[in-house]
């Protein structure tokens, strides 16, 4: 028997009459988002790889806050290197009583040795690819200075002390690396007119690169010789460096797309299962039919097989398209935090994305498809004969397993996937466990009620798994639009209202210490109070007693945070007021070389009183007793530290000092004419990255939104399963009913209020998810006062009521619109 | 495999102490006992007897359907106990033909396609042409492209009549043919059945409670309490 040709027309004839759209649907909206996800990462990590030596600028590059070491630059002249430099630093500039935080980038003349920069000299005009920056007494700027400061090319631009000419409009340049400072518009100058800019100053914040291009023997030869000379702070970066600085942002994104994608699978694959048990279910009667007439039952699984096949292709080939746009609207909703320019996508994560799917819908349609191997041919003569069930085990091993794979592919561990699954697989069951008992609990409850609520509990409690299934599935979807909703708006905004009156709203940094009391004085004449002035030097923690740090701290943890950056060091006589000690003393006067430390990092590093610390400040170490813990708000807005010493501690080193002030909006000026008079002093403006972090925040929930409508239409598909699997039986009750004098109307009141109290109950669990979440969020990462969301709990019962009982009303239009004769006619 | 017989001397089914037992809650239920039967080739049987007595078990136990509890089924000389399923299958599709009461099309094909089966099954190239004149003889030549939601009861049974006869089964078994059919559609589709039957010399096994249906087969088999009486 030709199964191919038999499997086409009754795959045809079934997608027809509407049997496989919903299978089709679901399937589509899994493959679409896991193939965007794939897409997407895989493009990023092939645009990193193929693009690595553009974004460094270079072949090889080292990295660090101190000043390149001239035995390099002898070194590199010796192997045959090209070399260049750049340095990078925070700069307020004010023209036209304006202020601008600008990231300032000063070149060597070899600056680019890979890849070029691009500029224009108009907004919209012809872009030039330039090997090399701006020369002497020139400036380049990012377009968005331009308006900022009311200037025009052409016109004097003067950072510190030095006015240079705004030549150019940078639009692109290679190794913009995705950090914090990034969000600052870009300004470039030539390294030669650093010294009389006045900015750079012993102790100032500088990121330096060092950068060399030239044959791969060579760099490699460089490399082998320069390594055992780095300390802890300078990084080696060349082009196989695995994830080339793209922020951490960017990784998070990625990673919360991907863990996003999973759940949508997830629920996609409910709805698969769901229709594929219905399908097989009215197959029954072919099946036995065509063994009836002869067919094996090889034959019967050929033909079955094959049309899943054929359909699994089609739309998984449709999936990856969908998938494939999706992933280029991730990219556009992302484009701030990405590097300029992309690779095109890869045909093998759209293979993989083709195999995903199918894999997918094979995890979640086997075990129903299974089922129709078990039929007897004795059906055609009696239609009780059911075959019996698949082993719930083998059904629930099958779809455990496709979402394993999935999420160990995210996550490339294969113990986290294990967590994420038995965490993820426990809080449902205790989800679902709570709301079975809520409804068992309901029909109590109910019975006093009107009879149409009493119907409609009844269409709820009709198949109780199924609903619990329902009200999980939309759950999770009102959970993430909520908090994505939430964390966009409310909580920076919490945050910010949590502030006392006049908290201080602006830091400023690296102030020079020769002109630490005069600024000060003039603060006091301008009648701006500022917090202490803290000295502040730049160090790492690298070792505890006789430990690397590195070997103390658990992965992505804030201790590993902690100790892969430089820390702002202090030392102060007496502790910041709202510092608590909370074990140990103060220390004793007169004693350098006693530390304490801020509680929570010392309990990630988990350090004891009396150890000691050692630090790496430029070249030079030292070493620190630990004498007390403290208590530290965070959130006051004065300076506060991890690490504060006993006075003395840091005299060899060169510092810059740190304090923060409260300036009302009308003084806004006075700050420019302090500002041009300490031109070193960086001054930060709380509002403004502020603002930064929600522009950042607001386009991250942006992209994660599009998976969760991804999820929303998934979830729908799966009410719409769980619907048609009840269709039959609803419209036989319902006939029975209006043959027994029920009206039409107290059968849709019925309809409503089933799905309204599905669509409520969902939300319920969705504000009581959120809540939690967002208590755990407020107190555990943010450290704020926890501030619930009322609102909350009205809007998304009662937007899951009205969303849901007009989805499950549309499908369940039928049981009313046919007379009920022909329907017990047929019984 | 082809099964041929001696159509004028050997008998074409034969029982022995065919009996059909089930496990309820309740206990052990017989359904058939004892049943002893030699029908020969080109013979119209009927079996007939009240809701409950077991014609519908002794059918399917005929057709290679089920499995006896005890006793056993020959056709054309083999114990069917001895074929496996896949044999099973093929015996049905070489040689048997059925009638359901409920028709039993498959509503994605057409009425073509529907007649057409049997024989794709069997890889048979001349299946459409076998199909349509068929068809052509049931009535229904212009029928041939309509589903069987587009088809009456009567002219569903027609077209399942000409899926029972394209493959000229040497035996045809049929439940309740006219169980859902009107007294005059139901007559109609009796004569066809006989009719096509004349053509090939088919053997006929009816279940039927029609007393008119039971009246035009040669010979009857009357169970009560799931024997033979």
């Amino acid at each position: 028997m030709n199964s191919i040709k038999l499997a086409l027309k009754m795959l045809r004839r079934d997608i027809r009459s509407g049997e496989l759209t919903l299978l089709i649907v679901a399937l589509l909206i899994a493959v679409s988002s896991s193939t965007a996800i794939l897409l997407f990462a895989d493009r990023l990590q092939r645009t990193m790889q193929h693009q690595a030596a553009e974004f460094l600028a270079a072949d090889l590059a080292i990295s660090g806050p101190m000043a390149n070491d001239a035995t390099w630059q002898l070194k590199a002249g010796e192997l045959g290197l090209k070399q260049a430099q750049t340095l990078e630093f925070p700069c307020v500039l004010i023209e036209n009583q304006a202020m601008q935080l600008a990231a300032v980038k000063a070149v060597s003349d070899n600056y680019p040795l890979r890849g070029h920069l691009k500029t224009s000299t108009a907004d919209f005009d012809q872009e030039t690819l330039s090997p090399h920056g701006p020369e002497s007494g020139q400036a380049w700027v990012e377009s968005r200075i331009l308006p900022a400061l009311g200037l025009k090319l052409g016109e004097q631009l003067t950072v510190g002390e030095k006015a240079l000419t705004v030549s150019k409009v940078l639009n692109y340049e290679p190794d913009k690396s995705g950090n914090f400072y990034s969000f600052s518009p870009r300004v470039m100058i030539n390294e030669a007119d650093l010294p009389a800019t006045g900015i750079i100053q012993p102790g100032s914040r500088v990121h330096y690169v060092f950068q060399l291009s030239g044959q791969e023997a060579a760099i490699n030869a460089f490399k082998d010789w320069v390594k055992p000379q780095l300390l802890a702070s300078q990084r080696l970066l060349d082009i196989h460096t695995d994830r080339p600085e793209i922020g951490s942002a960017l990784s998070r994104a990625e990673q919360y797309l991907g863990l996003c994608s999973i759940v949508v699978v997830l629920i996609s694959g409910i709805a698969i299962a769901m229709t594929s048990r219905r399908y097989s279910e009215r197959h029954f009667n072919t099946i036995a039919l065509l063994l009836c007439l002869g067919c094996k039952r090889a034959e019967i699984f050929r033909l079955f097989a094959c049309q899943f096949l054929l359909l699994g292709a089609a739309a998984c080939g449709l999936g990856c398209l969908l998938g494939w746009v999706t992933q280029e609207g991730l990219f556009y909703l992302l484009r701030a935090l990405l590097p300029q320019t992309l690779t095109s996508p890869g045909w093998v994560a759209v293979f993989f994305g083709f195999i995903s799917g199918m894999g997918i819908l094979f995890g979640f349609a086997l075990p129903p498809l299974l089922r129709l191997q078990r039929v007897s041919p004795l059906r055609v003569l009696r239609r009780d004969l059911e075959p019996v069930s698949v082993s719930g085990w083998l059904v629930y091993g099958c779809a455990l397993g496709a979402i394993g794979l999935l999420i160990w592919r995210q996550t490339g561990d294969l113990q986290f996937s294990a967590l994420i699954m038995s965490i993820g697989c426990l809080t449902l069951l205790v989800l679902g466990v709570m709301v079975y008992l809520v409804l068992k609990l309901a029909r109590k409850l109910f019975k006093g009620m009107s009879l149409s609520w009493r119907f409609g509990l009844q269409g709820l409690l009709r198949n109780s798994r199924a609903s619990v299934v329902q009200i999980l599935v939309f759950s999770i979807t009102l959970t993430a639009m909520a908090l994505s909703f939430v964390i966009r708006t409310d909580l920076l905004d919490n945050w910010q209202q949590q502030l006392p009156e006049q908290a201080p709203n602006y830091f400023a940094l690296n102030i020079m210490p020769e002109q630490q009391s005069a600024l000060q004085t003039d603060l006091e004449q301008a009648q701006i109070y500022s917090s202490k002035f803290y000295p502040v030097v730049r160090g790492r923690l690298i070792q505890i007693n006789t430990t690397p740090v590195q070997e103390r701290v658990a992965k992505d943890s804030q201790g590993q945070e902690a100790t892969q950056r430089e820390l702002s060091l202090t030392t102060s006589e007496k502790l910041p007021e709202d510092n608590k000690i909370i074990a140990g003393e103060a220390w004793q006067t007169g004693k350098p070389g006693q530390v304490s430390v801020e509680q929570k990092l010392a309990e990630n590093l988990k350090i004891g009183l009396g150890d000691r610390l050692t630090f790496l400040v430029g070249a030079q170490e030292f070493t620190a007793s630990v004498v007390s813990f403290r208590q530290v708000k965070w959130d006051t807005m004065r300076p506060n530290f991890f690490m504060i010493f006993s006075p003395g501690t840091l005299d060899a080193y060169p510092s810059t000092y740190l304090t923060s002030f409260y300036l009302p909006a009308r003084q806004k000026n006075e700050l420019n004419s302090l500002l041009k008079k300490y031109p070193a002093m960086t001054v930060l403006e709380v509002e403004q990255i502020l603002q930064q972090f929600k522009t950042l925040l607001a386009q991250l929930t942006q992209a994660i939104n599009l998976l969760v409508a991804f999820a929303l239409l998934a979830g729908f598909a799966v009410l719409f399963a769980t619907v048609t699997a009840t269709l039959d039986q609803r419209i036989l009750e319902g006939a029975l009913m209006r043959v027994l004098g029920i009206r039409i109307g107290f059968l849709r009141t019925a309809q409503l209020i089933e799905f309204s109290l599905l669509g409520g109950l969902s939300g319920l669990l969705a504000a009581i998810s959120s809540e939690s979440i967002l208590y755990t969020l407020y107190t555990r990462l943010m450290q704020m006062n926890y501030q619930p969301s009322p609102y909350l709990w009205i809007v998304l019962p009662v937007a899951g009521a009205i969303v849901l009982s007009l989805a499950g009303y549309w499908g369940v239009r039928k049981v009313v619109k046919q007379s009920p004769l022909p329907i017990l006619r047929n019984l | 495999m082809q099964y041929h017989s001696d159509k004028k001397t050997q008998p074409i089914i034969v029982t022995k102490n065919l009996g059909k037992t089930v496990t309820t809650a309740e206990g052990e239920l017989h359904i058939l006992s004892s049943v002893d039967l030699i029908i020969k080739p080109g013979e119209s049987v009927a079996i007939i007897g009240e809701s409950g007595s077991g014609k519908s078990t002794l059918l399917g136990l005929l057709a290679g359907l089920d499995t006896p509890s005890s006793g056993s089924v020959s056709i054309n000389g083999r114990d069917l106990a001895s074929l496996d399923d896949d044999s099973r299958a093929l015996l049905r599709n070489q040689i048997i033909g059925f009638v359901f009461q409920a028709f039993q099309l498959l509503p994605s094909l057409t009425a073509l396609e529907n007649v057409m089966l049997p024989l794709e099954i069997r890889g048979d190239p001349q299946a459409e042409n076998a199909a349509k004149a068929l068809l052509e003889r049931v009535g229904l030549s212009k029928r041939l492209s309509h589903t069987p939601a587009q088809l009456s009861g009567g002219e569903q049974q027609r077209v399942a009549l000409a899926r029972a006869f394209v493959t000229q089964p040497a035996i045809l078994f049929a439940d309740e043919p006219t169980g859902n059919l009107d007294s005059k559609t139901g007559t109609q589709i009796i004569d066809l059945l006989f009719e096509l039957n004349q053509g090939q010399s088919t053997t006929l096994v009816l279940v039927t409670h029609d007393p008119n249906l039971a009246a035009r087969c040669q010979s009857s088999i009357r169970l009560e309490g799931g024997k033979p009486v």
